[in-house]
């Protein structure tokens, strides 16, 4: 046994649950630090035929680092950032981290231009010059910034700013990825391509080649089961894969210029439709408004999200710096405006066009809150996020009472024209099943998180239920069962709500191509087959 | 209607200061310039009342041209009249020379009830400016004040918070407070506060306001003399101590209490 293999005692208890508050079981774990110490851990598990569960830093809500037997392989301690390289025709920085780095220390970095270079290789040192003579960023934007970019890959995070940038996918340049059979696979973007459905990857010593699934993605933001398409770049097979495939032990990341000025604009509505309207104007639908350029985030607090918010504020000190909450604030749309093409002076212009729009909808400019610097978005992304830590902590409480009960968040997006068919079904289910409950999220792309707060058991399963009704529904429309979050262990009946057993089986019949003796992150996006079976 | 003064300083954002190891001075170069945080609770704190029963507010600061769009910030807030002191011979000034200058600058503003600051700025902490302004203004002032309780056309009665507990005071008209960051949460601007300030021109007023060769502004109504400027280190140290290690220190430190007392 190599000796950073650890038998599970009390000690690594926090290792068996993540943030969906799942609670697992494992038999040993471990905590590399190098690339080899992986490969020399993953090794010795595949040859005794253990289960291996990868984990970054255990931010995930769909329960994918959640063990269930076997080994952990805790990648938290592998977080170097380990170079740089500059792409001049396309104006692009790629930073290689390992996976265990977090967004925060990612950002950090890139934000102070301050990088521990004892591992980085002459070239790296010689383009930091270049780099610190402009300001880059990394887009996208979890809202919980301790999310580990290896976690943030194999679910594809996506965040507010996915409206405009794009999820986590478009970012990512090259992996390096330990295959189940213990080899290493590098793969850079633009260089393997799926032929139509068939694909071929050579490894080290071996070759993988096979066929997709053969379902088609729904065209929505979308983070549920592998990424396919005709002749795709292979790359992206391994990018929400969910851990399923492999091992990643090594990212290269995008970075692009940081717009000039980034504003930040809460704008409060006295009902609903007022808000939605505003935020179809937003998209400009019907290109109405030929001033406003698009968006970097459309994010959306219902009234019950806005209530939880006030009295969270009343009772809770940690809340406090919350700003007044006017007993006219019904709903709330956030937007974020990012200019990289006009001056920094022109922000104003734009904000007073968008004050007009917001009369214009129903709504009233000042009952708005702009920010135009780093420390006041930060005062509206403290909000943002205030949300769905509030609804957890009231679940925690409830949770006291009953241990069963668990907050049962929606992932779901559907295109464009059924934004105000969903927000009708849910707010009519949930009147109508008398559930307490908060709307809130990425309604730019028509993404929102129900949380239902189930009070007592007989909740939770009315909750249940409706969850897998506007599964269907949603699916019927188009739509994705998971946006963002991933399947994990906990959504696998709804990817097959969403692909249906054949989709399942293909890919079943994937993982066993990379994985035949079904030994990595197993239960991952669908039950493993051994189970199945 | 109640007149309200509210005092504004710019000083360079403070979360990350970096100082000159050579001249021992902040570094000032490419760090943005905002107003005073503990000055923005002045501000909300004002615009509450205005709010409540109604008020007149006017910003005052003291600085170069480039303070205007500090003071259109506040504007956007909800404050009524911003006025900006700027002139080379104001330049140079100690706390004392600033109080002058604010006090002739709210003289030519004219009436009011009320004067509200910061408790200190984040750059030269003195927390000196306020009272120093009261008593050139010949006003009754009370620093720290964490709530105001009430407030009429007479008097004000304010909660601070002391190393013993909690002062209730109760002060005449007109008067000067210096706030805390626990009487509010300041708000952000709306969208129709920032037309208002776009179209908004702030007052600029110069060393007219004084007396001719006045030298009780600027360098040479200056009387502080900075001898010294130094970065301080932290002098204490950590021990981590065994319960019994820990046992014998805090008999030892009880023993010395006692023969102290």
């Amino acid at each position: 046994m190599p000796n950073i293999i650890r038998k599970m005692e009390d000690q690594y208890a926090e290792y068996l649950k993540d943030e969906s508050r799942s609670v697992g079981e494992a038999a040993s774990i471990s905590f590399p630090k190098t690339q080899a110490e992986v490969l020399e851990t993953m090794r010795n598990c595949l040859a005794k035929g253990e289960n291996i569960t990868v984990q970054g830093s255990r931010t995930g809500l769909a329960a994918s680092a959640v063990p269930h037997g076997g080994h952990i392989l805790n990648l938290s301690r592998l977080n170097h950032i380990l170079g740089l390289r500059y792409d001049a025709p396309r104006d692009n920085f790629f930073v290689t981290v390992e996976p265990g780095v977090l967004l925060s220390q990612l950002r950090k970095a890139v934000a102070d231009k301050s990088f521990d270079i004892k591992l980085w290789n002459d070239k790296s040192v010689q383009t930091l010059e270049k780099f610190r003579a402009a300001e880059w960023f990394f887009t996208p934007d979890p809202t919980e910034t301790s999310a580990s970019i290896g976690g943030m890959v194999s679910c594809n995070a996506s965040g507010a700013r996915t409206f405009l940038f794009g999820p986590t996918r478009n970012y990512i340049e090259a992996l390096r990825v330990i295959l189940p059979n213990g080899e290493v696979l590098n793969i850079r973007r633009g260089r393997h391509f799926a032929k139509e459905r068939k694909f071929k990857l050579k490894t080290e010593n071996n070759e993988i080649s096979g066929d997709l699934p053969s379902y088609i993605m729904p065209e929505v933001k979308s983070a549920a089961g592998y990424f396919v398409h005709d002749n795709m770049d292979l790359i992206d097979l391994f990018i929400g894969a969910e851990g399923t495939l492999g091992v990643i032990t090594q990212i290269e990341v995008r970075l692009i210029r940081l717009p000039k000025a980034i504003w930040g604009i809460t704008a409060f509505f006295p009902n609903e439709p007022s808000a939605l309207e505003y935020v179809k104007a937003l998209r400009n639908e019907n290109k109405k408004y030929p001033w406003l350029h698009r968006p970097a985030a459309i994010e959306f607090f219902n009234c019950r999200a806005l209530d939880l918010l006030r009295s969270q504020k009343a009772n809770n000190p940690a809340f406090a710096q919350i700003q007044e909450l006017k007993p006219q604030y019904h709903t709330a749309v956030y937007t974020e405006l990012h200019g990289h093409s006009v001056q920094a002076e022109e922000m104003p212009v734009l904000i007073g066009g968008l004050g007009d729009l917001i009369n214009f909808v129903g709504g009233d400019e000042a009952d708005t809150w702009v920010a135009n610097n780093q420390r006041d978005l930060e005062k509206l992304q403290f909000f943002r996020h205030a949300m769905p830590e509030s609804a957890n902590m009231l679940i925690d409480q409830r949770r006291k009472l009953d241990p069963t009960l668990t907050k049962l968040g929606t992932d779901m997006s559907v295109p464009d024209r059924y934004l105000n068919t969903v927000m009708e079904m849910y707010n009519r289910d949930l009147a109508e099943a008398d559930l307490e409950n908060v709307i809130f999220g990425h309604i730019g792309n028509n993404h929102l998180h129900v949380n239902i707060l189930p009070r007592n058991k007989t909740d939770y399963l009315k909750g249940k239920e409706l969850y897998l009704k506007w599964a269907q529904t949603n699916v019927a429309n188009g739509g994705s069962v998971a946006a963002e979050h991933g399947i994990g262990k906990l959504k696998t009946n709804m990817l097959e709500v969403m692909y249906g057993a054949s989709g399942i089986n293909e890919m079943r019949r994937l993982k066993s191509l990379f994985d035949p003796n079904g030994l990595i992150n197993c239960g991952n996006m669908f039950a493993p087959a051994k189970e199945v079976k | 209607m109640m007149k309200i003064i509210v005092c504004t300083k710019q000083v360079p954002a403070t979360n990350e200061v970096k100082m000159d190891p050579v001249t021992n001075t902040i570094i000032r170069e490419g760090v943005e310039a905002i107003c005073n945080p503990f000055d923005t609770y002045a501000v909300e704190e004002a615009l509450r009342i205005k709010e409540k029963q109604g008020a007149h507010i006017t910003a005052i600061s003291m600085g170069i041209p480039t303070v205007a769009p500090m003071l259109k910030e506040v504007v956007a807030l909800g404050v009524d009249e911003a006025v900006l002191l700027t002139d080379r011979k104001f330049a140079g000034a100690d706390t004392l020379a600033t109080a002058y200058t604010l006090a002739k600058g709210i003289g030519k503003i004219g009436d009011f009830d009320l004067v509200i600051c910061g408790k200190q700025a984040t750059d030269g902490d003195t927390a000196q400016v306020g009272p120093s302004l009261a008593e050139t203004l010949s006003i009754p002032h009370l620093t720290d004040v964490g709530e105001i309780k009430e407030l009429n056309s007479k008097t004000i009665v304010c909660r601070r918070m002391t190393d013993d507990g909690y002062d209730e005071l109760e002060m005449d008209l007109p008067c000067l407070i210096t706030v805390t960051k626990e009487i509010n949460t300041p708000r952000l601007p709306s969208i129709l506060g920032i037309k208002k300030a776009q179209k908004y021109k702030v007052h600029k007023f110069n060393a007219n306001i004084c007396e001719e060769n006045d030298i009780h502004i600027g360098l040479s109504g200056s009387p502080t003399q900075v001898v010294k400027t130094f970065i301080p280190t932290s002098a204490v140290e950590c021990q981590f101590l065994k319960i019994k290690a820990l046992a014998d220190k805090l008999r030892e430190l009880s023993n010395i209490e006692e023969e102290g007392n």
